[in-house]
């Protein structure tokens, strides 16, 4: 269990480590890709662009190194939702929209597979949930 | 147990704004920071009636919204169908011919998105996008 804990959550740490990483490097981009789901001001889209990166960046070294994890799992979990709430918003809007999510390596997705993606992260996130329920759960019942 | 993730998260969001409040900083002076930067392929309109028969219209949304209607004479090529509709667009193109690429309207991005596969992919020049889109052609169209 402890070695299913750890490769799923170096695993989706690395991706979001990599997504913080690729958006941090260029924002105005991100930016422009948060602006096109036409959900908030221009003014606000660029700020959230500027801050958003680090929070993947940082909670993406949280879950890898194992530190504030229940932490980095409710955040990873929540933004990935709001990601995937997002996009099937936009789509339902007719709003065809690249994700952003991993800045300009995902322009060539589609969405398909950016909600492909998302699904495999939700669904890695939420054995790691599962894991720490059961974990605490057998430390309680030993003590 | 419930206050100590509460905790976590937000010693998580706290540190993501240190580095993000820095690079803010950094980029204040940037044009972007008011208001979104004009892309430098983006063209107008007019610009394209000037051109008249020159322009090569390529339709960067899903294929289903082609059938329903698009600029005459357009050409579709969206990222689902990337191979199979690559070859007809390149029949269809010549050094001299302007390449403007289209998508719903001023929110979406598969114009970009496929303006850009166009220049670096297929190795392309003269590859233009009109901003407004399908809807903004549709408003101006000759009645």
């Amino acid at each position: 269990m402890r070695l299913v804990r750890l490769v799923l959550a170096v695993l989706v740490g690395a991706i979001f480590v990599y997504a913080g990483v690729l958006k941090v490097c260029d924002p105005m981009r991100f930016a422009s890709d948060i602006s096109n789901y036409a959900l908030i001001p221009w003014s606000l889209g660029v700020r959230v662009a500027f801050y958003l990166p680090w929070l993947e960046l940082i909670v993406g070294l949280a879950l890898i190194f194992q530190r504030f994890f229940a932490g980095a799992l409710l955040l990873t979990t929540a933004s990935v939702a709001v990601f995937i709430g997002a996009t099937i918003w936009a789509r339902a809007h007719g709003i065809d929209v690249a994700c952003g999510c991993f800045g300009s390596a995902s322009s060539n997705l589609t969405l398909t597979w950016h909600l492909v993606l998302n699904g495999c992260i939700l669904a890695a996130l939420i054995v790691l949930w599962w894991i720490r329920n059961e974990m605490g759960r057998t430390s309680q019942t030993s003590t | 147990m419930r206050a100590s993730v509460l905790r976590q998260v937000v010693i998580l969001i706290g540190l993501a704004f240190l580095p993000a409040i820095g690079q803010a900083l950094y980029f204040r002076g940037h044009p972007g920071w008011q208001k979104r930067p004009a892309d430098s392929s983006e063209v107008t309109l007019a610009q394209t009636k000037k051109w008249g028969a020159m322009v090569l219209w390529v339709d960067a949304r899903p294929n289903e919204e082609f059938a329903r209607g698009h600029i005459p004479g357009a050409l579709a090529l969206n990222e689902d169908d990337w191979n199979g509709l690559l070859p007809q667009v390149l029949a269809a193109w010549s050094p001299e011919r302007k390449l403007v690429v289209y998508c719903s309207r001023k929110s979406c991005n598969a114009s970009h998105a496929v303006a850009e596969r166009l220049r670096h992919e297929a190795g392309l020049k003269n590859v233009d996008v009109l901003p407004g889109g399908w809807e903004e052609w549709k408003e101006n169209a000759p009645r």
